[in-house]
C-alpha cells in the first residue's frame, strides 16, 4: 500500500469517530434539560415571550435530528456560538488556548530532555543498582498524582519560603510584575508549575524509553555495529537511540491528547487560566456551549495527533504499510 | 508460556502449578512485595477501621460527645497529640478520617475495577475469538471511547446529576459506575490480543475437532489461558480507578457527602493556606494506595508473565 493510500484510510476512519463524539456531546446537553432554560438560569425576569424567541433562535422548535444538524453544521463553519453567561465561545477558548499550550508544551519538551538520557543509561546498565534505582523510583514516580507534587510544592515554595507566587499565570497588578517587567513576571509564574508538570510527566518517559531503548539493544545491528568496531557512542545513540525514538515519537503523539484532557487537575491547582481551568468553571455551571466546544477541540486535537503519528510511524517503518 | 493452567510434572514427582511458580516469582521481586505489603496494611486499616482510628466517624472533636477533649472546639489545629495529623475546618481528626477513608478507597477501585474488567473481557473475548466483522465493529467502537476525552465528560456526567437528581448525589456508586463505563477500551483491546494469539494454539483447534461448543472453548480454555492478563491489568486498573476519583473529588465534582480522600482533601483545599494538614495527609494516602497497587501490578506482570522477563 502507498503511503498515500494509506493516509486517506487513516483519515476515513477519523470522520465516524468525531461524529460519534459529537452526537455523544450533543446528547448530554439534552439529557441534562430544557436548554432554555440553563440559558436563563441566570435572569429570572426574563418573559414567555423572550423565552420563545430564543427558542426559536437555538432552533428548539425544530425535531431533534435536525437541531443536532444545525448545531453541527454551525461547529463545522467554525461558529461555535455565545456561552449561557455570553461571552463569546471563541474568544474564551483562544483567551486561556496560550496558557494551556505553553504549560504542555513546556513540561512534554523538559521531560523528554530530561527522561531520555536516565532511560538511556538505565538500559546501558541493566540490572545494575543504578538501574534498578531509576526503575523502581520511577515506579513509584507513576504513582504520585500532580494534585499532590503541586499543592506540597504551592505549600513549600509559594506558602512557606514565598520564592514563587502560589498560582496565576502572571500579577494582577501591573506594578507588582517582577523587576516591573510581564514577561519575567509570567516566566516567574511559570516557574512552579511548570517544574512540578514535567516531573509529574517525568517517570512514564523514563520506563518507556529504557525498555524501548533494551529491545533495540538485542537487535542484530547493534551486535553488528560493536563487532565492526564502532565506538560506544556511535552504537548507542547513531544506532541505538535512533531506532528507540520511533516508540517515543508514538507515545508523545498518543498521549498529547492524554495530556491535554489532564489539564484540569493541573491548572486547578495552580490557578492557571488555561482551556482545562476553563472547563472546570463552565462544567460547574452547565454551560454547554462552552463545554461541548471544548470537548469537541480536544477530541480532533487528539484525532490529529493520532494521525500524525500513525502516518509518521508508517513513513519510518514500512513494515506497518503493509498489512 | 500458554499452559498457565495445566499443571506442571517437575522430575520430583509432585505438582507444581503455574500459580505456584509465578508466587515464587513474585516472592523474589522486593517492590512488588513491598507493593504486596502496602495494599495488605490498607486492607487492615479498612477492615478495622475502628480499632484504627482514634474517634469515631464524623465526630467533630470538641463538640461531638464521643469527643468532648477539653470542650473547646478544635478547628484546623495543627498535628498535636491528642490529633496526630491535625484537625479540619469542621473540626473533625484528620488521620480517623482518612482512616475511614479506606474503605471507600477500596470500594471505588475494586466496585469500578469490577465494571471495567466485565465490559473488556467480554469485547475482548467476542472480539478475538469470533473475529470477522465481529472484530471490526468491536475494534472501532473500542476506538472511539480510546479518543474520548474521558475525564472531561465523566467531570460533565456528574454536574448533570447533581443538577437533575440531587438526592443522589451523596451517593459514590455513580462515580464508580461512570469511572467503570468508561475505562475498558485499553484493557479490551490487550485482550483481544492475547485471544487471538492463544486462539492459534493446537490445543484449542484439538477440542474444536472433538466437537467442543463454542461456549465451551471461550469459557474453559481462552479464559483461564488469558486469566493472568486480567489479574495484571485489573491491578493497575484500581490504582488508575482511585485516582480518577480522587481527581475528579478534588476538582469538587466528586459526591459531596462521601468520605473519600479526593472528597476531604476538596473540603480542606480553601483553608490549605493556614491549615495545609487537612489537603495534603489526604493526597499522600491516595498516592501510597495508588502505589501500591501500580508497584504489585508490575510485579505481577513479570511474574505471571515470564516471556516478558526473557
Amino acid at each position: 500500500m502507498s503511503i498515500i493510500k494509506y493516509v486517506v484510510r487513516r483519515s476515513l476512519f477519523l470522520v465516524p469517530v468525531f461524529f460519534g463524539i459529537t452526537l455523544l456531546v450533543f446528547s448530554i446537553e439534552r439529557l441534562a434539560g430544557d436548554p432554555v432554560q440553563l440559558y436563563t438560569a441566570l435572569n429570572p425576569h426574563i418573559n414567555e415571550a423572550q423565552r420563545q424567541l430564543l427558542r426559536q433562535s437555538l432552533h428548539l422548535d425544530q425535531p431533534i435530528h435536525i437541531q443536532y444538524l444545525s448545531w453541527l453544521s454551525d461547529l463545522l463553519s467554525l461558529n461555535l456560538g455565545f456561552s449561557y453567561s455570553g461571552g463569546s465561545v471563541a474568544v474564551l477558548i483562544s483567551q486561556r488556548l496560550w496558557a494551556t499550550l505553553e504549560l504542555q508544551l513546556i513540561g512534554l519538551t523538559l521531560s523528554l530532555i530530561i527522561a531520555i538520557p536516565i532511560g538511556i543509561l538505565s538500559a546501558r546498565k541493566r540490572y545494575s543498582v543504578l538501574d534498578v534505582t531509576i526503575t523502581s523510583s520511577s515506579l513509584v514516580g507513576t504513582s504520585i498524582p500532580i494534585f499532590f507534587l503541586g499543592v506540597a510544592a504551592i505549600l513549600i515554595f509559594g506558602y512557606n519560603l514565598h520564592w514563587f507566587p502560589s498560582g496565576g499565570f502572571q500579577s494582577s497588578d501591573p506594578s507588582r510584575y517582577l523587576y516591573h517587567n510581564l514577561l519575567l513576571d509570567q516566566a516567574w509564574h511559570l516557574f512552579l508549575p511548570a517544574t512540578v508538570y514535567t516531573f509529574a510527566i517525568l517517570a512514564p518517559v523514563v520506563l518507556l524509553v529504557r525498555s524501548s531503548m533494551l529491545e533495540v539493544l538485542r537487535q542484530d545491528y547493534i551486535l553488528a555495529g560493536r563487532a565492526s568496531g564502532l565506538s560506544e557512542r556511535s552504537v548507542m545513540y547513531k544506532h541505538g537511540l535512533r531506532n528507540a525514538l520511533i516508540p517515543i515519537v508514538t507515545y508523545v503523539g498518543l498521549y498529547f491528547g492524554g495530556l491535554l484532557a489532564g489539564a484540569p487537575v493541573t491548572e486547578t491547582v495552580f490557578n492557571w487560566p488555561g482551556v482545562g481551568k476553563l472547563f472546570v468553571d463552565y462544567t460547574t455551571q452547565l454551560d454547554f456551549p462552552v463545554i461541548q466546544a471544548v470537548v469537541v477541540i480536544i477530541t480532533l486535537m487528539t484525532l490529529v495527533a493520532n494521525l500524525v503519528t500513525d502516518v509518521t510511524y508508517a513513513y519510518i517503518d514500512p513494515r506497518i504499510r503493509l498489512e | 508460556m500458554a499452559q498457565t493452567t495445566l499443571e506442571q510434572r517437575p522430575a520430583g514427582g509432585h505438582r507444581v502449578s503455574q500459580w505456584a511458580l509465578a508466587w515464587r516469582r513474585l516472592k523474589k521481586n522486593k517492590v512488588a512485595i513491598a507493593g504486596l505489603g502496602i495494599v495488605g496494611i490498607f486492607i487492615v486499616m479498612a477492615a478495622f477501621d475502628r480499632l484504627v482510628a482514634l474517634y469515631p466517624p464524623k465526630c467533630i472533636l470538641g463538640v461531638s460527645p464521643a469527643c468532648q477533649l477539653d470542650g473547646r472546639l478544635h478547628s484546623n489545629s495543627p498535628p498535636g497529640l491528642a490529633y496526630p495529623l491535625g484537625t479540619d475546618i469542621t473540626g473533625y481528626d484528620v488521620y480517623s478520617e482518612i482512616v475511614y477513608g479506606t474503605r471507600a478507597a477500596f470500594l471505588i477501585g475494586v466496585g469500578a475495577t469490577g465494571l471495567t474488567m466485565l465490559i473488556a473481557v467480554v469485547i475482548g473475548l467476542a472480539a478475538g475469538y469470533f473475529g470477522g466483522w465481529m472484530d471490526n465493529l468491536l475494534m472501532r467502537l473500542t476506538e472511539v471511547f480510546l479518543v474520548i476525552p474521558f475525564f472531561l465528560l465523566l467531570l460533565v456526567f456528574l454536574q448533570v446529576t447533581i443538577k437533575l437528581a440531587p438526592a443522589n448525589t451523596g451517593s459514590i456508586w455513580l462515580v464508580v459506575f461512570v469511572i467503570g463505563a468508561f475505562s475498558w477500551p485499553g484493557a479490551a483491546r490487550i485482550i483481544r490480543g492475547e485471544v487471538l494469539r492463544v486462539r492459534e494454539f493446537e490445543f484449542i483447534a484439538a477440542s474444536r475437532q472433538i466437537g467442543a461448543s463454542s461456549y465451551r472453548i471461550l469459557f474453559r480454555h481462552l479464559f483461564p489461558n488469558v486469566l493472568h492478563i486480567i489479574i495484571v491489568l485489573a491491578t493497575l486498573q484500581i490504582a488508575a480507578s482511585i485516582l480518577t476519583e480522587a481527581a475528579v473529588s478534588f476538582l469538587g465534582f466528586g459526591a459531596p457527602g462521601s468520605n473519600t480522600w479526593g472528597q476531604q482533601m476538596y473540603n480542606s483545599a480553601n483553608y490549605v493556606e493556614q491549615a495545609w494538614w487537612g489537603t495534603l495527609f489526604p493526597a499522600v494516602f491516595v498516592t501510597l494506595m495508588v502505589m501500591g497497587f501500580n508497584l504489585l501490578g508490575n510485579g505481577l506482570r513479570d511474574a505471571l508473565d515470564p516471556r516478558l522477563r526473557e
